[in-house]
């Protein structure tokens, strides 16, 4: 048996901390890693090839023109004239590629062709053109929209940056949309409208959905099965559509149909409303493009059609991970010329989401967006001409390469003179080789020579198709490789910094289990010299409590646990809760025998104050359980705060009224529980009650106001504020000086309730014991006042939960100051913990 | 060894204050039989379930589950009986009529601590619950009720602490603990969102708890062995 001094074990578990902190902070470091991203807008300097010297001249120039001269510009300085003049986007959520394009080379199951057949005539026709589009992880909409519009494909932690404001800062296509001019429309989901606020010319944000935002946030899952969720999201939409097809003050049209995803969401790939919402969104292709493809009206130009969707799905309707089905997303192309080329094998082609970015902004002759990372697909730009085609790939390099000029700072033109020798080392393609740098510089340099001696040539008209091809192989690769490198710069990351950290992690784990072993050796060994408990050194609650921290943490592995946290937190601290019942039990006597024997009166008294308060824990406990139904998957079940909400607000005033009253007495008595009635006290305690009575007032007058904005209501809760904070901060400060003056004989009777089996001799420990006390009442009062805070900042329905959870904090308080056990802490964190 | 010396002493302190006889013992193939008959019992009510009534635990968990507490209400009852505590004092038929209180007893018990785990208390589980908390009567309480009767300090020892001794104690304790643990267990898939119909309540549990109580039973018969061996070790 080993025995281990105080100061090894201090610095141990020290040590132990300091390691796990240093491991967490080297884990979270590698896991969101900080990429630099280039913030501000691509200007005409995009259209010139990345020099040394920064281009600060042109974008200030940009900033002064009107948004039309501004549209004038580009399309001098891009050298290709648009392609089209008018974009629509149908973002059809949550639509797999699969069941528009099929799988490894097979056409869609039959029920989806059936669906879809205006759509697949189309792609028949070889007048749309179809990729299964590979979105990134995490396949929620909100990045994934970012991810298409700006082409970069965004950390997870890009949230955290902006705080105040979910809208999107970093350069994009709607942005650049908006500064050339364009004028733009949004129909459907709300997101668009959060992330680009003040963008549209006019909009209507379907948000029906709290729910949907809700799951979304919880990475997603089954919806309740309301019809108004799957269809209704979509007729707003297209009710819209008509109107918009035939007006001509847009150039820009964002359509987001949401009901696929909801059918997923209720019923998985397979379910009965599937069929139904695919011909739905068929009919509204097949109006978009008799409308306006096929016979446009005047003044409105060519249109583009494009139908993405953001992500896929998996069986279940889930989405939000990285398996092929949730990130098999779609991006359909529709425009009134018809690509001549081989469409049954492009149909199948892969391309990444954040393609399309690229590919739309050279089509409509805008800046690509800084951060884009994709590469244009080259199928739609089959129209342009030879030398229009080299020019949008030379753009395209051109904009990766001063990413990654940002990404790698050893390309800057000091190391490797790229503009040099652009013109000596002739058109022959050169083996690359080398670190990063080199390499890319290299390939770049391959493709931008070949392409300018190209130039030359057909300058002299000596035109050779083949020069021209080895020039588009050059650019794609370097193209492919920076995009490649790019992407993984995004997603990737430090493994051996992770693995380090999660190394250091568990070391210190191990650490410290090894410490509570071997106090848990001494404790047992010298603290107790009961028989059966050195046998037994276990006993039942600790193996529990043990365990019980093993399945929380793998629980966590699985997403479904995690939605449904609050159901494992409540089950663990009921069966914690009853394995006390059976501990107060194992020494509760019962025989009458031995009923006069005063100590186990005495005994029995405590372990039935015990049971009754463990019972009094689990009844609250399950009230608690019933109030809500919280989580994803059972929010619709029926639980007592619905019921109440249905049985009027008069019930619930009531309620909330009754639980103030009870919050108020039970802080005080509990305040006065330990008997001393020092002026301090009296103090604290007539602060509580007039916050309480405060609130109550509030209450009372009112009730039937919700957001009652008078003044009156506000000056009574800034008293309430400034009682309390008084209240709390005297507490804390004052005490200390106050109390040590009580007499050791005092403190033991007013500690009869903390700690009755305190040995003797620390009884004559004043500092500590008075200490105790301190800490007790300076306790009471924080839960007190906490409570009576939760009570006017949470609605009126939550006032009872609030109570339930006063009582049950208190109740277990009283059962352990009974007990006296030693793993008391352990418990009270579960508590804690469980309150969310 | 440890653990086998301290169990001698506990049952040599019983035996000194509390004035009750050894608890009963039996051999190990009668114990081996009596939790034949038992298991036996579940299988029948199980395939009479099944296949007379063609009712699943699954899609009919109320009637499934009553023909299991129903059918094993009356081999349980009368089965333990036989080894009651003081067989001089106590009659076969009060061990019986012990038993039979202590069905309703146990049920409720058992449907209290599952309420207290988050069981729902909705109209519609009702007869699920009760149906459910019958069928742990009878795997749990109603064998010790028949065994023990009234004696705290018995169910205190068997109960509170775990404190099994004796081949009948034995066939009492581990079933019993093994069943509710079961339980426990089985009540994990529940909040998960794989719509399947056995995350119900009581489905899984009702899994769960007879998976426990078979485990039990083949521990008890085991533990039952392993105590008989002791004893003629002792005994030589």
């Amino acid at each position: 048996m080993s025995s281990i001094s105080c100061t090894k074990l201090t610095l141990f578990s020290i040590g132990a901390v300091i390691i796990q902190f240093i491991g967490l902070s080297i884990f979270v470091f590698g896991f969101f890693p900080v990429k630099p991203a280039l913030s501000g807008y691509s200007g005409s300097e995009s259209f010139r090839s990345p020099t040394c010297d920064n281009n600060d001249i042109a974008i200030h120039s940009d900033a002064s023109l009107s948004p039309h001269r501004l549209k004038l510009l580009y399309q001098e300085v891009s050298e290709i004239p648009p392609s089209y003049d008018r974009l629509i986007i149908m973002v059809i959520d949550g639509l797999p590629a699969e069941f528009v394009l099929g799988k490894n080379g097979q056409p869609p199951g039959k029920a989806f062709m059936e669906a879809m057949p205006y759509t697949q005539s189309l792609l028949a026709k070889g007048v749309a053109v179809g990729y299964h589009a590979i979105a990134a992880a995490p396949t929620v909409t909100m990045p994934r929209l970012k991810a298409m519009v700006s082409g970069a494909i965004g950390g997870f932690l890009d949230v955290a940056f902006n705080f105040n404001t979910q809208a999107y800062l970093d350069d994009n296509l709607l942005a650049q949309f908006f500064r050339s001019g364009r004028k733009m429309v949004m129909h459907g989901d709300d997101t668009w409208l959060k992330l680009f606020p003040g963008l549209f010319h006019r909009h209507d944000g379907v948000n029906s959905f709290f729910k949907r935002r809700e799951r979304e946030r919880n990475r997603s899952v089954t919806a309740t099965s309301e019809v108004k969720d799957t269809v209704q999201v979509d007729q707003n939409v297209s009710r819209h559509l008509n109107g918009e097809l035939s007006r001509d003050d847009w150039d820009f049209l964002i359509l987001h149909y949401l009901g696929l995803d909801h059918v997923g969401h209720t019923g998985g790939r397979n379910s009965v409303l599937m069929a139904s919402k695919l011909s739905e969104m068929d009919e509204v292709v097949k109006m978009i493009h008799m409308n306006t493809l096929q016979s446009p009206q005047n003044d409105q130009g060519q249109t583009l059609l494009v139908i993405v969707s953001d992500h896929g799905m998996t069986e279940n309707g889930n989405h939000g991970g990285s398996s092929y089905e949730e990130t098999d997303s779609l991006a359909l192309f529709i425009s009134p010329k018809n690509h001549a080329y081989d469409h049954a094998l492009s149909n199948h082609d892969t391309i990444f989401q954040v393609d399309i970015a690229p590919t739309l902004a050279l089509l409509f002759g805008v800046p690509i967006p800084k951060n884009n990372v994709g590469v244009l697909i080259s199928q739609m730009i089959d129209s342009m001409t030879d030398v229009q085609k080299l020019r949008a790939l030379q753009l395209n390099s051109w904009q990766l390469f001063r990413l990654l000029q940002a990404q790698l700072p050893g390309l800057s033109c000091r190391n490797f003179p790229c503009d040099a020798f652009v013109t000596n080392s002739g058109h022959t393609i050169s083996e690359c080789k080398g670190s990063m740098e080199k390499l890319f510089c290299c390939l770049y340099l391959n493709a931008a020579t070949a392409h300018d001696a190209w130039k030359a040539k057909v300058v002299t008209r000596s035109n050779s198709t083949e020069g021209y091809n080895n020039i588009v192989a050059a650019y794609h690769e370097f193209l492919g490789k920076a995009s490649e490198w790019l992407s993984h710069k995004a997603t990737d990351k430090p493994i051996n910094l992770l693995l380090f950290g999660v190394a250091a992690l568990i070391t210190s784990c191990l650490i410290l289990l090894r410490l509570v072993f071997i106090i848990h050796k001494d404790v047992s060994a010298g603290g107790t010299q009961d028989l059966d408990n050195y046998m037994k050194p276990w006993k039942s609650d600790e193996v529990f409590i043990l365990f019980g921290i093993m399945i929380l943490v793998i629980s966590m592995g699985s997403s479904s646990m995690i939605e449904e946290e609050h159901y494992i937190w409540h089950f663990l601290t009921s069966t914690i809760s009853l394995l006390f019942l059976r501990k107060a039990m194992q020494s509760f006597e019962c025989d009458k025998a031995h009923g006069f024997l005063s100590s186990i009166k005495t005994t029995n008294y405590i372990s039935g104050c015990q049971m009754c308060l463990v019972f009094l824990i689990l009844c609250a406990g399950r009230i608690l359980r019933g109030w809500h139904q919280g989580g994803v998957n059972w929010t619709n079940l029926p639980d007592i705060s619905k019921w109440l909400e249905q049985a009027g607000s008069r019930y619930i005033n009531l309620i909330q009224i009754a639980s103030c009253v009870m919050i108020i007495i039970l802080g005080i008595s509990v305040l006065y529980l330990t008997g001393s009635k020092t002026k301090v006290k009296m103090m604290i305690g007539s602060g509580l009650l007039m916050s309480g009575f405060l609130v109550l007032h509030y209450f009372m007058k009112y009730q039937d106001m919700s957001f009652s904005y008078n003044k009156d209501a506000i000056v009574s809760i800034q008293i309430f504020y400034s009682i309390l904070g008084i209240t709390t901060v005297t507490a804390v400060l004052v005490l200390p000086w106050v109390m040590p003056i009580k007499t050791p004989e005092m403190c033991s009777t007013r500690n009869s309730y903390i700690s009755t089996s305190v040995p003797v001799e620390i009884l004559n420990m004043t500092p500590i014991l008075v200490l105790k006390d301190f800490l007790y009442v300076v306790g009471c009062v924080y839960i007190t006042s906490w409570c009576l805070l939760q009570l006017l900042l949470q609605q009126p329905i939550n006032a009872m939960p609030v109570l339930l959870l006063f009582v049950q904090i208190l109740a277990s308080m009283l059962t352990f100051s009974f007990s006296g056990s030693h793993h008391k802490q352990w418990v009270e964190l579960k508590w804690g913990a469980c309150t969310l | 060894m440890d653990r086998r010396k301290s169990r001698e002493k506990t049952t040599a302190k019983d035996a000194s204050t509390v004035e009750t006889l050894p608890p009963p013992q039996i051999s190990a193939s009668e114990a081996f039989m009596v939790n034949l008959v038992c298991v036996f019992g579940l299988a029948v009510a199980f395939s009479i379930a099944n296949k007379g009534y063609s009712f699943a635990l699954v899609s009919d968990p109320s009637p499934t589950l009553f023909f299991i507490w129903i059918i094993q209400l009356p081999i349980v009852i009368l089965l333990f009986s036989r080894y009651r505590q003081n067989p001089q004092r106590c009659t076969y038929l009060r061990a019986v009529g012990r038993g039979m209180l202590g069905v309703p007893v146990g049920a409720l018990l058992n449907s209290l601590g599952a309420i207290a785990l988050g069981a729902p208390v909705t109209f519609q589980y009702f007869p699920k619950t009760v149906n459910w908390s019958l069928m742990m009567s009878l795997l749990t309480i109603v064998p010790p009720s028949c065994v023990l009767g009234s004696s705290w300090a018995d169910w205190r020892r068997i109960f509170a602490q775990t404190k099994a001794s004796g081949s009948v104690e034995y066939l009492i304790c581990l079933p019993a603990h093994g069943a509710v643990i079961g339980g426990w267990f089985g009540a994990w898939p529940m909040p998960l969102d794989w719509e399947r119909p056995w995350q119900e309540w009581p489905i899984s549990v009702s899994y769960g708890a007879i998976a426990g109580y078979l485990v039990g039973v083949v521990a008890s018969c085991g533990f039952v062995l392993a105590h008989g061996r002791s004893q003629r070790v002792k005994r030589d």
